[in-house]
């Protein structure tokens, strides 16, 4: 179990002038939750976006599961394996609760040119529609639809159907934002919950959670990995604190 | 060779009345995310205006006079009571709404001006042909529509590199949120952008006019033609908008010109001629697929 | 799952008017109807196969009447070869001219949904504004191409002397020819409510939603979207296989890109994403145009107004203010 699922070589992107990521390293190691954490404009959702591909990188390699991964598509990348939760909810406003959950299971099944038969009804729908609704606790919203669920409930949907497909790594960008404090203890939970079965890359900007979750945090600061480490060692090293928690609260 | 080079002066001159078109249309694309259909109902409302005017008075002058605000103020008048509603509004409202604008002026200049084609002449001081090299005489109005297109390119040049409005437009171009940010009335600028590109679609079908028949939906074949200068160019960019009208203009004329030629080479004549009509019809269409899959977003790409 | 809904009374009530419409008309000794409804018939097919990329799958087709047109030469084509009794081609093998309906309106659907295929694949590669113009754009070469093929006349087009010939129905009555078209336009409506409602179609209006979302979860939204780009130009190439048979004439004008346009006003003035909504858009605006044609030959001059009225206050589209619900697919 040791060893990395992950492993981020030399990343750099820039945007003109501005270099969003910088000789960015660092490695995941499976069944952990891997926590990225530092201030605004550090960054941490250009790297999000450039694991998931959704933005290629302009140099360095990205390596999941010991395979080069760094110029796929986005939905390779997904197909292989990576799910993410976005910071700003991109769920698919207009279908229900339930269409939502079906496209997230559609989506790890080969067989999508179905014409005929009711989305909702297909045999792996069917199967595991109830599972993944009542593990985000939304198995009775599943007719509502998705525009009209509250804020906490839209994260939910969206971190669940991140998690349909099982995926070996999930990547949470900051899946705390903006959920009253009751929503962040359900989210909390729901993640200590994964823990173990999923690896996780969590990038959150409430303190709290990633300290009680993490494994291992990895402090960027202009687009730099200046730390990797537990969160103890976290918490004493002084360049951490001068960088990014001092500037906390 | 000879004949090359007057074809090459003919393509240079569509592609002039096409980069009129799409320098205006682009920007607007560009800026206000919205897409206009109606952009030809001002080329046609110039030629139009121009064609009255200069019949009514005989000078040719004044009806170009006339013909350049009529254009820009009616699409500034489209902008602020239909145009506008539409920024936020979904692309295919905005492909509707422009199009029931389309038939409300084709119609209108049908009621105006009857189903008929006008012509509008050619002014008697440009009529005329010179010998620009031994051999080969071209008319002067041609040449001149050439000299004008050249002119506004200049003209445009410079406002955008060197003036404050122009960099302001030019901001806007590339990146929408941040004349907010410059301070700019961007409702006025919005106006004025638009005005700006009516213009120079009505200053386009004045030149044009004395070319082709002035007639309703003559904006539309047109219209089509820019459409695929700016898929070339690439939305938002006047670089893009030359580039792509002198490629469209020369692929379309010397397609025309040329490909029979050349067919009748290969095959016996009348196969030849019905390949190298229809082939010539679609150069400009086949030369937009070529560059769709070298370049999805054209070849001067705005917004990165 | 049947409720009696405003929504499900209104289907019922449209497809119990288009079954009894020849009677009364004929009854009424009325049966230009029978042709003009014939007529609508045939938009509303081509308007619902519109209706699936405008209100479900998020493409904006502005060259909808170029398969809508192809459908229709290939119609004229297949009649105009077998009425010369020369064949269409020798090589790579001999094909005879046909007037037989059994394989000219398969043909129809086949060859318009080969042209959506390749021009949906080149299309596909862009968005937004430069999808809309590349859709535009192609469809106008197409219409070119059909102004340059002289030997079937060009800008003037072929008239075709009789309908495509069916074993036991014959065509050439406007009664069989009317329930012919009805026919397959509830079959078609049918068609898309289970594709919109299927697996397929839940990827359409997820990626029409939200496409990053979508390949973020792991699907390419592109062969979804070509796919039912390939479907939506099948269906409008059976209207246009019908159109020949009904006007028993064909020219590149049937392609213009002005009927585009009209074909995206039925879809939005009926109810984008609605299925049915089209139906009755192309039923109003072709009966407005024809009421408002008999009074004024500027009939444009008041359409285009209440066009640009419709887009800007009543987005719903007439099904949705009728049913007074929210569309399908939002």
């Amino acid at each position: 179990m040791a060893e990395n699922i992950l492993e981020v070589i030399k990343l750099n992107k820039a945007y003109g002038a501005l270099q969003a990521t910088k000789n960015l390293s660092f490695s995941v190691a499976r069944g952990h939750i891997h926590a990225i954490i530092g201030p605004n404009g550090a960054g941490k959702t250009t790297l999000v976006n450039q694991l998931t591909g959704d933005i290629l990188s302009d140099s360095g390699k990205i390596l999941f599961q010991a395979q080069d991964i760094s110029r796929l598509k986005d939905y390779r990348r997904a197909r292989l394996g990576i799910a993410r939760s976005f910071q700003i909810t991109h769920i698919f406003e207009n279908l229900t609760v339930a269409e939502n959950m079906a496209l997230s299971i559609c989506a790890h099944s080969s067989h999508n040119f179905r014409f005929w038969r009711k989305g909702l009804q297909s045999g792996v729908v069917r199967e595991k529609l109830a599972d993944c609704l009542s593990r985000v606790d939304l198995e009775k919203r599943g007719h509502i639809v998705a525009s009209a669920l509250s804020h906490g409930e839209k994260r939910q949907l969206e971190v669940g159907m991140a998690l349909t497909g099982q995926p070996d790594l999930l990547i949470l960008d900051e899946p705390m934002a903006g959920m009253g404090p009751g929503g962040t203890v359900e989210l909390s939970k729901l993640i200590q919950k994964l823990k173990g079965s999923t690896t996780i890359l969590l990038v959150e900007h409430d303190m709290d959670v990633v300290f009680s979750l993490a494994d291992m945090i990895t402090v960027l600061v202009y687009g730099e990995n200046i730390l990797t480490a537990p969160p103890a060692e976290i918490r004493q090293n002084k360049d951490v604190q001068a960088a990014y928690l001092g500037e906390q609260d | 060779m000879l004949l090359v080079v007057e074809q090459l002066l003919n393509g240079l001159q569509l592609g002039i009345t096409l980069f009129l078109m799409s320098a205006g249309l682009t920007l607007v694309f560009g800026i206000m995310q919205v897409i206009n259909l109606a952009h030809g109902s001002f080329y046609m409302i110039g030629a139009y205006v121009c064609a009255t005017v200069a019949a009514q008075t005989g000078s040719f002058l004044l009806g170009l006079a006339a013909a350049l605000p009529a254009a820009a103020l009616t699409g500034m008048l489209v902008e602020v009571v239909v145009l506008r509603r539409l920024y936020s509004r979904e692309h295919l409202d905005q492909v509707l709404a422009t199009f029931g604008l389309i038939m409300f002026f084709n119609e209108l200049t049908r009621i105006i001006w009857g189903r008929q084609p006008l012509y509008l002449d050619v002014p008697p001081w440009l009529s005329g042909s010179v010998e620009l090299l031994p051999g080969l005489i071209y008319p002067v109005y041609r040449l001149a529509v050439i000299g004008v297109g050249i002119f506004v390119a200049l003209a445009l040049w410079y406002m955008f590199s060197q003036t404050r409005l122009g960099m302001q437009i030019r901001a806007g171009a590339s990146n929408r949120d941040m004349i907010g940010a410059l301070g700019v009335n961007i409702t006025l600028l919005y106006t004025l952008v638009f005005g700006l590109g009516t213009l120079l679609a009505g200053l386009a079908g004045v030149m044009a006019g004395p070319i082709l028949a002035v007639e309703s939906g003559m904006g539309e074949s047109i219209l089509i033609l820019t459409f695929v200068v700016i898929v070339i160019g690439g939305i938002g960019s006047i670089r893009g908008a030359v580039a792509g009208a002198l490629l469209v203009g020369l692929v379309d004329t010397l397609g025309r010109a040329f490909l029979p030629t050349l067919f009748r080479l290969l095959f016996n004549s009348a196969t030849a001629d019905a390949a190298a009509a229809s082939l010539a019809s679609m150069a400009i269409y086949i030369l937009m697929a070529a560059i769709l899959v070298w370049k999805p977003r054209g070849l001067f790409p705005a917004h990165s | 799952m049947k409720k009696l809904s405003r929504k499900n009374i209104l289907i019922a009530a449209g497809a119990l008017f288009f079954l009894v419409l020849p009677v009364a008309a004929t009854l009424l000794e009325e049966t230009y109807f029978i042709s003009l409804f014939s007529r609508i018939l045939i938009y509303a097919i081509a308007a619902v196969s519109l209706d699936l990329l405008l209100g479900f799958a998020g493409m904006i087709s502005l060259g909808h009447a170029a398969y809508v047109g192809i459908g229709a030469y290939v119609v004229g084509i297949f009649f105009f070869h077998s009425s010369e009794a020369e064949p269409l081609f020798t090589f790579p093998f001999l094909l005879q001219g046909s007037e037989s309906g059994l394989l000219v309106l398969p043909l129809a659907v086949l060859i318009s949904a080969l042209f959506a295929l390749v021009i949906g694949a080149l299309c596909l590669r862009t968005k937004g504004m430069h999808f809309i113009m590349i859709t535009l754009a192609f469809a106008q070469m197409i219409y070119y191409f059909f102004i340059s093929l002289g030997k079937y006349g060009g800008d003037d087009g072929i008239s075709l002397y009789s309908r495509s010939s069916l074993p036991l129905l014959d065509l050439n009555s406007d009664l069989t020819f009317y329930y012919f078209c009805l026919f397959f336009l509830f079959l078609f409506v049918f068609f898309a409510k289970r594709l919109v409602d299927s697996r397929f179609g839940l990827i359409i209006r997820g990626g029409s939603n939200n496409e990053r979302r979508l390949s973020a979860l792991g699907i390419n939204p592109y062969k979804y979207k070509l796919a039912c780009f390939v479907i939506a130009g099948g269906a409008a190439g059976l209207a246009g296989g019908l159109l020949a048979n009904q006007t028993e004439y064909i020219s590149p004008g049937l392609m213009h890109w002005t009927l585009s346009g009209e074909l995206m006003v039925m879809v939005l003035l009926g109810g984008l994403g609605t299925l049915f909504g089209p139906v009755l858009g192309a039923a109003v605006f072709l009966l407005l145009e024809e009421i408002l044609a008999m009074y004024t030959e500027h009939w444009m001059v008041y359409m285009g107004p209440f066009l640009v009225l419709v887009v800007i206050f009543a987005k719903k589209g007439l099904f949705g203010i009728i049913v007074g619900e929210k569309n399908d697919n939002g």
